[in-house]
């Protein structure tokens, strides 16, 4: 386990390696001098040029510039925001835990609705309520997540007027950023309108978490579907029912254990579907994410933000792809063996 | 001529295409995704022919038509006319050809490009297909949304320059997927036992690999073609990728957004197609799965 850890490591350096490279290059891809996208300033006086090339090794190579850059990044000195001429890591700091909070509440509720619809499917496979299920998550996965949230929007907020259409909380409340999470910040947060501020914030989160959730739970559904399916055909499952285990205790302690398996494998693979979808929730919510600020930054030609943004989403996926697949193999000793 | 039956079994004697397509007519959801799809593939060849007035045309005496279904409409506009009076029906007909069609396109662009990648890497082996591999890991791992935002600052916005984002995007999966599978073949016993009889390389690939492999390719182009589909229209949406003039489903949406009140046909209607078209590719998928794998228990 140590060993399939260390090469997880090794791996995740190489990628970070060539991740670092490819965000490296994007200065001299995009338009403008290198100089302005790395350090995010439009113009530099005459007399300030000298200062600015030595700063970035300009008269260097290639690789005395990439190994400065890296310094840069670990140092925390990212450059600034074309728009804002603001520090950009001090900037995207407060947008990265509104984008996880939003990804991480859709992943739950994918969760905690699509695995037992899932097995509930898995169990008569022609049964009416199987077809059912299925038809619903074919409809969920084809449904282009701008158009639903425009309808929900429209039914929900606009024509029953039941939930707000924009934003992390009102506007009458005052929130001190700690954590970033909205709901942890609210609990933190010394005030006798709590209760009332929790209850509001909810309200914004539930139709963006309801969006965005949509494609995660149907993939949750057809992924416990399939595999149920498949262990349900193993010989082990056979054996456990010869031993006179009745219907549940074998689903529960031989199929599902079995059958989550490639479930958990699949968050990680399916994270950067979930990124993507979170940036066009974003951006229809207005929720002050790190996906609406990129979808801004391309907008406005911001080149530095661009390059911190897929540095910062990239390193968020990747993070979790890991994490994922060690848990993957922590729980199946017979991915371990390889 | 009378008939022999050399074989006990009628069914075995059928080739797999015959045998595939059984099984998907089996299924009535497969076979509707499919009439579906087809109907989409003509309209997106057919849509300049068959559109009732030109999709770029502005009436200015007829802006904001409503649908013919309600009282103020005209049946010569059946789904109305947008805020400069172009017909709603014929921008949606052409769209398909943006939507649909240059999804098709994208799809087997990256399918042509994967194949060849994939057998480099699946034929290859040792340290090359290591870093390769690596390689590939990281470019999953982009979203595709920020890889089409990366193209489209260095390229500039546009339904061309999105197309070579999607393209990227989706390779990586096929490439992936073509590697796999091609390996799993290699290691067969019967490729093993062809080599010996003094096969090389290309003919290994083309007699045996290919077409062990073409059911799992469709497989994958299904799901790319899906993708491929929500992309275009989301980066439309974005207003990224086709842009404002042009009649792009996503961007017909973008469009009339701010009309979504006097209007919503044009926000309902677009959307409603995209839904429809990633819905039959789809239905034809799964059904082509669930056959691909009904055939091969028999």
């Amino acid at each position: 386990m140590i060993l399939y850890l260390l090469r997880r490591l090794f791996l995740l350096g190489f990628v970070f390696i060539a991740l670092s490279i490819l965000a490296f290059s994007l200065a001299y891809l995009f338009p403008g001098e290198a100089w302005q996208n790395f350090s995010g300033l439009r113009d530099v006086p005459a007399a300030e040029m000298q200062e600015v090339i030595a700063r970035y090794r300009l008269e260097h190579g290639y690789l005395s510039q990439y190994l400065a850059y890296l310094g840069r990044i670990f140092s925390g000195d990212w450059g600034l925001s074309f728009a804002s001429q603001q520090p950009l890591l001090k900037e995207m700091l407060p947008l990265l835990p509104a984008t996880i909070e939003l990804a991480a509440y859709a992943l739950f509720i994918s969760f905690v609705i699509g695995i037992p619809l899932g097995i509930a499917a898995a169990i008569k496979p022609d049964g009416l309520l199987s077809k059912a299920i299925s038809a619903l998550a074919v409809a969920g996965y084809s449904i282009p997540v701008f158009w639903w949230a425009l309808l929900l929007i429209m039914v929900l907020s606009l024509g029953l007027g039941w939930l707000p259409t924009a934003g992390r909380i009102g506007v009458l409340y005052e929130i001190n950023q700690v954590t970033g999470f909205m709901l942890l910040d609210i609990l933190l947060a010394d005030s006798p309108h709590q209760q009332a501020a929790l209850y509001n914030a909810l309200r914004h989160l539930l139709l963006p978490t309801l969006v965005l959730a949509t494609f995660p739970t149907t993939v949750m559904i057809r992924f416990t579907r399939d595999s149920m399916l498949e262990v349900w055909e193993q010989s082990y499952i056979k054996t456990a029912r010869a031993k006179g285990l009745n219907r549940a205790q074998v689903l529960y302690r031989h199929g599902l254990r079995n059958a989550l398996l490639p479930v958990i494998r699949q968050i990680g693979l399916q994270f950067s579907t979930l990124i993507t979808l979170a940036m066009i929730t974003e951006v229809i919510f207005s929720w002050p994410g790190i996906g609406r600020w990129l979808i801004d930054s391309i907008y406005q030609r911001n080149y530095p933000a661009i390059q911190a943004g897929l540095l910062v989403v990239s390193t968020l996926v990747i993070t979790v792809n890991m994490l994922t697949e060690i848990l993957h193999t922590l729980f199946n000793p017979l991915a371990r063996k390889r | 001529m009378p008939r022999f039956r050399l074989l006990p079994d009628e069914q075995l004697a059928r080739s797999p295409l015959s045998q595939l397509w059984r099984e998907f007519a089996r299924q009535h959801s497969a076979v509707a995704g499919l009439i579906l799809f087809t109907a989409f593939f003509a309209l997106a060849i057919l849509a300049p022919l068959i559109t009732p007035h030109g999709p770029y045309w502005q009436n200015d005496a007829l802006l904001l038509l409503p649908p013919s279904w309600s009282e103020l409409g005209l049946v010569q506009y059946p789904l109305g006319t947008d805020d400069l009076g172009r017909d709603l029906f014929s921008r949606i007909l052409v769209g398909a050809r943006y939507t649909f069609g240059i999804a098709v396109i994208t799809v087997i662009g990256a399918l042509l490009m994967g194949l060849l990648l994939g057998t480099l890497a699946g034929m290859s082996r040792g340290v090359k297909s290591s870093v390769f591999n690596h390689i590939l890991d990281l470019a999953l791992t982009i979203p595709s949304l920020l890889l089409a935002i990366i193209i489209v600052a260095i390229l500039g916005p546009g339904l061309l320059n999105t197309t070579w984002a999607i393209m990227l995007a989706l390779l990586p999966q096929f490439v992936h997927g073509i590697r796999n599978a091609i390996a799993e073949q290699l290691s067969q016993d019967y490729v093993i036992a062809y080599r010996l009889d003094g096969a090389n390389n290309w003919q290994i690939f083309s007699r045996i690999v290919i077409p062990n492999i073409w059911e799992k390719l469709t497989l994958m182009a299904t799901m790319a073609l899906s993708t491929a589909i929500l992309d275009i229209a989301a980066l439309g949406f974005l207003g990224l990728g086709a842009q404002a003039p042009s009649a792009e489903w996503g961007a017909i949406i973008a469009d009339s957004l701010d009309l979504i009140y006097i209007a919503p046909a044009g926000v309902a209607i677009p959307g409603l197609l995209i839904f429809l078209a990633v819905l039959s590719v789809n239905l034809v998928g799964d059904g082509l799965r669930t056959a691909a794998k009904k055939r091969r228990e028999n």
